[in-house]
This record gives C-alpha cells, structure tokens and sequence, in this order.
C-alpha cells in the first residue's frame, strides 16, 4: 500500500517538475523499502519506475538510471525471482547501447552478467561478455564486479591465468570497506591458484575480518601443499556445506588431480628410486589396482613435465633424473628477461593509469596565456630600454 | 483432440516401430518429418504461448528429441547428435515447471557429458557440469561420465578403461569405444617420454593390443620413430635442455635494446 500512496504522489507533481527529481525520488522509496525488508513492495516499486524510465530520453538522468537499475535488480534477486527481469535487463542495455549510455551500459551488463551467474549459465554468460561493446571504464566498483564476474567464468572455463589474473585485480581495486566483496575474490583467487599448482602465501589468508570466512580454503590449500589425498578428502568432506554454498565445490573435485601432482613431484625430490607399489602407497591411492593407476600416472606427469625421471617398467621402479646445472642452460636468461618485461610493464600501465584533476589542464593554459602577456610586458619594456639608449646618444 | 496433434502422435509411432526394429534409415526420413511437424505447435520453445494443449504438445516434443538424440547415437552421428542435444537442452531447463521431469533426462545429459570428453572439449564439459544441481552428481550416469574425466586428467587410464564394462546405458558404449582410442594415443604419448625401452609384450598390455601384429602395425602408422630392436620397444630419446655452448647473440641483442629504449621512455 505504501508504494501506491508513494509513486501516485510523485506522478502528479511530475508535471511541473523535473523527471530527475522524480526519479530521484523513486530511489529514495524504493532504498527505503529494502531496507525495512518490504522486498515484494520494492519489488513493485522497482518495476514502475523501470517502466517510467523507459518512456524518459534524458541524458541528465542516466547516472540516477544506473543506480536504479542495480536497486531493480537487487530487489529482485532479494525475492529470488532474477530469471523474471533478464529479458527486461536486456531491453535496457540495448537501449542504454543506442543512446551512447555508457555507465548504463555498464551497470546493465554487470547485473546481466550477475543474472546469468545466478543460474550458472557460465555459456550465456560469456556470450553476452564477448560480443557486449567494451569501453574505458567509468566507475570503478562497476569494473570491479565486472573483473569478478569475468575471473568466475575463466575459472569454470578453464583459462586459469587470465582467471587469476582478473580476480586479483578485481580484490584489489575493490574498496577497502567491501568486505564481502573482497572476500569472495580471495577464495575464488585462491582455487584459481591452487589449481595453477601455485601455493598462496600465508598472508593472503590472514588480511584483516577475512580469517575466519578463509578458513577453509586454508585448510584446503594447506593439504594441496602437502600433498596428502587423505587430508584433502578430509578436508573437502568437513567444509563440504560451506564449499557447496560458495558454489566452488566442483572447483574443488577439480583440485584432486593437483594435489596427486604435488605428492608425486615430493616423492620424486626426496627419492632418486622408488618402487611403484610405495608410491602408490605414498599417495594414498585407494583404487582396485593401485600399483598399474600409479604407473600411468606417473607418467602422465613425466610427459606434462611435472616430475622429471623415466620409469622401469621391468623392475617396476620410478628413477629420478639428476637436476642438471641450470646455470648452463638458457633458462635463468629468459627468467630473468620476462621479470623485467613485467616490471616495464607495470611501470607503462602505471604511467596510462596516471589521473589528473578535470581542470587542472586549464590552469596550465590560464598561466601559458599569462606568460604571454608578461613576455610582451618584458619585449615592451626592452624596448622602451633600447629606445631611451637611443636617445640618449 | 487437436487433429495436428493426432496427426504428429501417428507418425511418431511409426518412428518407435522402425525405431525398435533397428531401421534407421525409416527413422531419420520419419524424424525429419516429425520435425517439420512440431514446428506448427506454438507452445514449443521459443514462443513458449499458452494453449490448452501446451502440456501434451510439450511431452511429445520432447519425447520425439530424446529418441532423436538416441537414435544419432546409433546412427554414430557426432554432428547430428549435437544438434538434437541443443533442441532437447530447452525441454529440461526452462519448462520444468510446466511438465514432470523426463526418466531419460540424466542419461541424456551424461551421454552429452561423454561426448565433450570424447571431443576434448573439457572447458564446455565443466560448463555443462555446473548447471547441474548437486543432487544430480549421485546419479549414477552423470557420475560415471565425472569420474571418467577425473580419471583421465588424473592420468589413470585404466579406470578409464575398466569403467567401459559398467556403463550405466547401452547408448554409452559407443563413445566409450572412441574414448579407448583417444586414451591409447595418450598412453602411447606418455610412454614415450617416460620409458626408455619396454619388452613387446610390456607395451602390447600397456597399449592394449591383443597381438603382436597390432601393435607393430600400429608403431608403422602412428609412430615411426619407435624402434623393434632384440624384442624390445626403443622410444625416441628426447635431448631437450641440454647444456647450450652458443650463447643466443641475436636474441639477446634485441632484448637489450629494448630495454635501453623502455629506460629512456621513463627517465
């Protein structure tokens, strides 16, 4: 009822004032409203003013538009009702498209993007992603969902450095006071790297309010760095309900094959013979036929370069190869070329990333005329000079 | 009764009879008629209307695709069972409110599962995986097509193998034919790099041939290299990172002018 007396009232002053202020105003109702958990009346609420939106062609109100259009979403996705509005979500980034909105656009996208997350429609998703227009970004939280969003689906897909990459950025242009946010980023980041066979350094896990919601990915990174089958089947089973809430339990059948990698490339450091059978006893294998499952695996990992030995098959042994001097080989060469190419690298992306303030190019012109004109003071005041010296010959 | 409706019911019997007498030619020329058929319905994705007969309409439709992507399991059509597959995938996603959950719908789904790992097309594989809910992981045919994967990058091939004797669906067994072929050229791959030499009969079990005559047939055709010397199997040894003598003048010319032309871009 609330809603009724509340969006009527603004329709009639509407016609003596400014759409802005009545949008403005539906925003203030509809933030009110979620916060005093009236979610089915900001479900309404939300959608007459979506609808009022569409009939206005203002580029005044774009900005107010975006933030309308989270609140919107947000509503709905209170209600568990998202799959309702993606086609209405669409209709406006289209039309945000056409008028050249671009923080519309980019708003829409990222509540898209979200939407599609919602329901794991990952192929959507990246769809949508790939072939949306791109562009500067022009606020930065929208970029940061967006880089979370994209790390999510590189994650599913497979392309794990760039995943790594989006989610790292992602956690650290987030705001320091988006807590949830960011935390949800380190535990993605975090799968992400483990999966790359990198172990996450200790402080990750320790930055400030996140200990405790890291927990378990702690405890799961700890046991990938080990090595131990058993400890990470532990482990998976004890956090099993939170890891299904993050949604990263499939991740994390995934992580298996990394952490049969880690124990094995253990054993073949510590050992330059070893039979098969220990191996397998090693890595906890519980399969029929533990010993022919070791052998294959072992050389699978020989042939993707993960451990570096031959296998005699006759006498049913693993023989470690002698590391070589690597000081001979071109390897600390081009290790050390690609960590300079980094460092240049940040140091260009620093220098694109450079801000100045909106006007400060103006003061520069302001004080070139000035310089101008108090050269032409000076040329005036040579001349005058050479002038007077003329006539006093 | 709809007569359209009738009309399409008809056919479709037609189709299960060729269909449980193996004929697959009258059944692909029925299906395509079929599906001609369904396009008149307008209660089918994507129009989705609301029509008395929309129920009914909606069983049959997803029937006729589900035997469709059956029957271009028989058929040994990779290409005709993608496209059915994608037909069908509306059928369980989007109108499961409308109609009561298909029996065939996770055989189906792990049969499509399968064919992803067949294609190597892993990226679409844990796709597919995650729109499942994790009530369907305990089924026992999307869990036999997830622990195949596992296994495989694991690299325990035979689990692989030895999971071709418990599939859950007549239907699977020819993808897990082509399965066996795509883990005996990476088994083949691995050996190379991790055996020096294997005895013949060693490398006819371990590349799962049942005679000799295969295995050398198949070292002629897929590997070359490989030696038969004294009833052993020598693989090529690989000699990469050796310790280099040359030091790389060029490239390393190159990178160093490169950098003086990034230092004077920043000082």
């Amino acid at each position: 009822m609330d809603v009724d007396t509340a969006t009527s009232a603004v329709q009639v002053s509407t016609k003596h004032t400014f759409p802005e202020l009545e949008i403005y105003c539906y925003l203030l109702v509809l933030i009110f409203l979620i916060d005093q958990k009236k979610y089915e009346e900001a479900k309404a609420c939300s959608s007459l003013s979506i609808a009022r939106l569409k009939n206005l062609n203002r580029r005044t109100i774009d900005v107010l538009a975006s933030r309308l259009y989270f609140y919107y979403s947000y509503s709905y996705e209170l209600t568990n009702s998202l799959a309702e509005i993606r086609r209405n979500l669409l209709s406006l980034h289209r039309m945000a498209t056409l008028r050249r909105d671009e923080l519309g656009q980019e708003t829409l996208l990222n509540l898209l993007l979200r939407n599609y997350l919602h329901y794991n429609l990952y192929d959507q998703a990246e769809k949508l992603r790939s072939k949306a227009p791109r562009f500067e970004a022009h606020s930065n939280q929208q970029f940061c969902r967006y880089l979370f969003y994209l790390g999510k689906i590189r994650t599913i897909q497979l392309e794990y450095t760039d995943a790594k990459e989006s989610l790292l950025q992602a956690a650290r242009k987030a705001p320091v006071t988006a807590r949830g946010f960011r935390i949800q980023c380190n535990k993605w980041a975090v799968i992400v790297r483990l999966l790359l066979g990198e172990i996450p350094e200790r402080t990750v896990f320790m930055q400030k309010g996140m200990k405790k919601a890291l927990e378990p990915y702690f405890e799961l990174t700890n046991a990938v760095r080990i090595g131990d089958l058993e400890l990470f089947r532990s482990v998976a089973d004890k956090f099993s309900d939170i890891f299904n809430s993050d949604r990263t339990h499939n991740l994390i059948v995934r992580l298996r094959h990394n952490v049969i990698r880690t124990g094995l490339r253990n054993i073949s450091i510590a050992y330059s013979r070893i039979s098969l059978v220990d191996v397998a006893k090693k890595l906890r294998m519980d399969s029929p036929n533990p010993v022919a499952d070791a052998e294959s695996i072992v050389a699978k990992a020989i042939r993707d370069g993960a451990i570096d030995a031959t296998i005699d098959h006759a006498n049913g042994w693993m023989v470690s190869k002698e590391t070589g001097d690597v000081y001979s080989t071109n390897d600390p060469q081009s290790a050390f070329d690609s960590r300079i190419a980094f460092c240049l690298n940040m140091h260009n992306e620093a220098v694109k990333a450079l801000r100045f303030p909106p006007t400060s190019h103006k003061k520069e012109k302001e004080s070139a005329e000035k310089r101008r004109e108090r050269q032409q003071q000076e040329q005036e005041l040579a001349k005058h000079i050479a002038e007077d010296d003329d006539d006093d010959f | 009764m709809d007569p359209k409706l009738v009309e399409v019911t008809q056919v479709f019997d037609r189709f299960k009879a060729a269909y449980t007498r193996n004929d697959l030619q009258t059944c692909s020329n029925l299906l395509t008629e079929l599906k001609v058929m369904l396009t008149k319905f307008p209660s089918l994705p994507p129009l989705f209307q609301q029509s008395p007969n929309a129920v009914q309409e909606l069983m049959i439709a997803r029937d006729i695709y589900e035997h469709a992507v059956v029957l271009s399991v028989k058929a040994e059509d990779q290409d005709a069972f993608e496209r059915d597959f994608f037909q069908l995938k509306p059928y369980y996603t989007d109108i499961c409110g409308i109609i009561p959950p298909s029996p065939q719908e996770y055989p189906i789904l792990g049969l499509n599962l399968l064919r992803l790992l067949v294609q190597n097309r892993i990226a679409e594989f844990h796709t597919e995986l995650e729109l499942l809910p994790s009530s369907a992981l305990e089924n026992s045919c999307i869990k036999h097509a997830v622990e195949l994967e596992q296994s495989f990058m694991e690299g325990a091939y035979n689990r692989v193998l030895s999971a071709r004797q418990s599939v859950p669906h007549e239907t699977y067994v020819y993808f897990m034919d082509l399965l066996a072929k795509t883990v005996r050229d990476e088994i083949a791959g691995c050996s190379e790099k991790a055996y020096e030499y294997l005895s013949i009969a060693d490398a006819k079990q371990i590349l799962m041939f049942s005679s000799i005559k295969e295995l050398s047939d198949y070292i002629a055709e897929e590997h070359p290299k490989w030696k038969i010397t004294n009833g052993c199997v020598f693989f090529q040894e690989a000699k990469d990172s050796a310790p280099c003598k040359e030091i790389p003048s060029l490239q390393l010319i190159n990178q160093t002018l490169s950098y003086a032309k990034e230092l004077e871009r920043i000082v």
